[in-house]
């Protein structure tokens, strides 16, 4: 959970440079557009991130 | 039953407590200013009059570049030396005495501070934390300072004592890493702080008693950058001790390698004074090619910034692959990243690079005419004494408290939380900052609004940054708070039997592979003197050549509001009369031409 809290919080620097680095090639943001894209991003690391390992077959060869 | 500093060493472990304590309490009055000052002057939220800002930033930058660093440097200074060496200091009361001048020092120069926010008591202090003239403070404010300096200066002399008495009991053994750290920062301590010693004693103190009638500018802010840049480097060589010497313990293994740690000191003893010019790029009557040279040093002075990053990084590699990570970057998985401790010395680093990176651009010539006296200065050093020094020195202290008071921290969630919160709060605030300051906003000032000028952004408006700064700042203050509640209860913590022991990391590498040299200290002191003494022989005497021991005739400004008045009458009657005296010269030089032409046209 603790890298899991630091992986979030580094997707801000990324997400508030992103703006600039869009407009480079002609995409403007406005900021409640980089505040939803970066929200979305967020949940889906936390959904990949928490989302129960399957209990398949194979899961006892894993790792 | 623990083994903490307290159960080592009672009685120091009473005088570290004192010091951090001393920091914490200065910590929280700047960053109260803080907050007021970020939204004030991005204009969301306004309750004192704009001339009160200067008061409010003196002592934010006062409070926290000095007060809040130097205290803590002291405290871990202390730790260090006496757990390194495995001694208690030599005399008590001596190292109470620094102590107690330093506390002194503080209250003095605060005096006049504070009571710039009053107009019932005639004295004020509001000449912000580079204290130009001639902005002219309350002789207490210099006299505040320089008890404080004196106060450093002791403690200095109290850790070559332990060294030396060490050394005469163990004459073969090299010095332990955290030792030499602490005596190779404090003889650069030495050093920079003539530059303020003779910037005070000898122009501005004398100048605020009234004794001399004016002084050198130029001189004055060298002498202050003299010491100025290396005062930087007071605060992050104990943020790099902390990163050499704890971190990778925190990481679970060993620092890589001693001998590199001792060259990076040696690097920064030698190159940390000749460069404060750089901060002058902009001043004239300094000629280009000092400026050039000031340059040079700075860029070396990047050999051990990136030799840290390499260390400390392999250190941090070494022990997440004795916690069993693998992989060319997995092994980044298997580090404590729960442990606040860690966390936020890491994410600490991790800023102290990009601050490099803005770094760089302040200290090339050419380039830092673009940012000079912008917002971006205030970015870049809110990454570095903001970020790269404060987060470490508040993450270190959830380990230093249990150590020092017996008792275990309150809440290690709750400053993992703190710790990331710092992260993002100086994340959106100095993005911000050094944005606005690519667009040309100014520093050290209330109102960056001026009619008639515009300050068009790249990407999004002006409007958006300030928002973006203010949120910074807003998460910042609720970090500190964080911090603050954690340190207050564990204050009310029972004793612990249950701590870890006190202790630093060993090394892969140790001292036995060290070269001999790297601990003749004499030998870096007099190549530190040389340095110095070519980068700043010639400005200094081009400087007092040019405009004088003690200046031009200036016009001094006492910072009040009463005594600005009537000097700005009387700029304005005088600007008045010298437009009418010149209007009137013309007029008259002209006549005789018009009577001639007149005359020819007849």
């Amino acid at each position: 959970m603790g890298a899991l809290l630091v992986v979030v919080a580094f997707t801000v620097p990324l997400f508030v440079e992103l703006r600039t680095v869009l407009s480079w090639v002609g995409v403007e943001l406005t900021v409640l557009e980089s505040v939803a894209l970066a929200a979305v991003a967020i949940a889906a690391l936390l959904v990949w991130a928490l989302w129960p390992e399957s209990d398949g077959p194979d899961s006892s060869n894993a790792g | 039953m623990s083994n903490t500093y307290l159960d080592q060493f009672p009685a120091e472990a009473k005088v570290v407590r004192a010091a951090f304590y001393s920091s914490f309490f200065a910590l929280a009055i700047g960053g109260l200013f803080g907050i007021v000052q970020t939204l004030h002057r991005t204009d969301v939220y306004r309750f004192m009059d704009s001339a009160d800002y200067y008061t409010v930033l003196t002592a934010h930058g006062v409070l926290l570049a000095i007060t809040f660093t130097i205290f803590f440097l002291v405290g871990v200074f202390t730790w260090a030396v006496t757990t390194s060496l495995d001694r208690g200091v030599e005399n008590l009361r001596f190292t109470w005495a620094w102590y107690g001048l330093m506390v002194i020092g503080t209250a003095m120069a605060a005096i006049p501070i504070f009571a710039g926010f009053t107009d019932s008591i005639d004295m004020s202090a509001s000449v912000l934390f580079t204290f130009y003239a001639p902005l002219q403070g309350h002789p207490l404010f210099y006299l505040g300072l320089v008890l404080f300096v004196v106060g450093t200066w002791l403690a200095g002399v109290d850790w070559f004592r332990s060294w030396r008495a060490w050394k005469a009991e163990h004459p073969d053994e090299r010095i332990p890493l955290p030792t030499f750290m602490v005596l190779t920062t404090t003889i650069m301590w030495y050093i920079a702080t003539l530059g303020v010693a003779a910037a005070i004693l000898l122009f501005l103190l004398p100048w605020s008693l009234g004794l001399i009638e004016s002084v050198n500018p130029l001189l004055t802010r060298t002498l202050f950058w003299f010491f100025g840049h290396p005062v930087v480097y007071f605060w992050l060589m104990p943020t790099y001790m902390m990163w050499y010497v704890m971190l990778p313990k925190f990481s679970g293994g060993k620092l890589f390698s001693d001998p590199l740690a001792r060259v990076v000191f040696v690097l920064f003893l030698i190159l940390s004074v000749p460069t404060g010019i750089h901060h002058q790029y902009l001043d004239p009557g300094i000629a280009e090619g000092f400026k050039f040279i000031a340059m040079t040093n700075t860029m070396f002075l990047l050999l051990p910034s990136l030799l840290t990053a390499f260390t400390v990084v392999a250190s941090m590699e070494h022990g997440a692959r004795q916690r069993g990570g693998t992989g060319y970057f997995g092994w980044l998985k298997a580090l404590p990243w729960r442990d606040p401790v860690f966390t936020g010395m890491a994410l600490a680093g991790l800023m102290f690079a990009a601050a490099g990176f803005s770094g760089m651009v302040n200290a090339g010539m050419n380039i830092n005419y673009l940012v000079h006296n912008t917002f971006w200065v205030v970015g870049h050093f809110h990454l570095t004494v903001g970020t790269a020094v404060a987060l470490t020195f508040m993450a270190v202290t959830y380990w230093f408290l249990p150590q020092i008071t017996g008792k275990a921290l309150w809440s290690r969630p709750v400053a993992l939380v703190q710790v990331v919160l710092w992260f993002v709060g100086m994340t959106f605030m100095s993005n911000a900052m050094h944005r606005a300051g690519l667009l040309g906003v100014p520093r050290r000032t209330a109102e960056p609004q001026y009619e008639g000028v515009t300050f068009e952004a790249a990407v999004g408006s002006v409007g958006e940054l300030n928002a973006q700064i203010a949120l910074g700042g807003v998460i910042l203050t609720i970090s500190l708070v964080l911090f603050f509640a954690n340190v207050i209860a564990t204050g009310f913590n029972g004793r612990s039997d249950e701590l870890p022991s006190n202790g630093y990391a060993d090394a892969l590498s140790g001292p036995e592979d060290a070269p001999l040299v790297l601990d003749n200290l004499k030998l870096w002191t007099a190549i530190a003197i040389v340095l110095v003494i070519f980068a700043y022989t010639f400005p200094l005497l081009s400087i007092v050549q040019r405009g004088g021991l003690f200046g031009p005739e200036v016009i001094t400004f006492p910072v009040s509001l009463e005594s600005l008045a009537p000097i700005a009458a009387a700029l304005e009657y005088g600007g008045l009369a010298t437009v009418d005296g010149v209007a009137s010269a013309v007029t008259g030089a002209l006549e005789p031409g018009r009577i001639a032409i007149a005359e020819v046209v007849r």
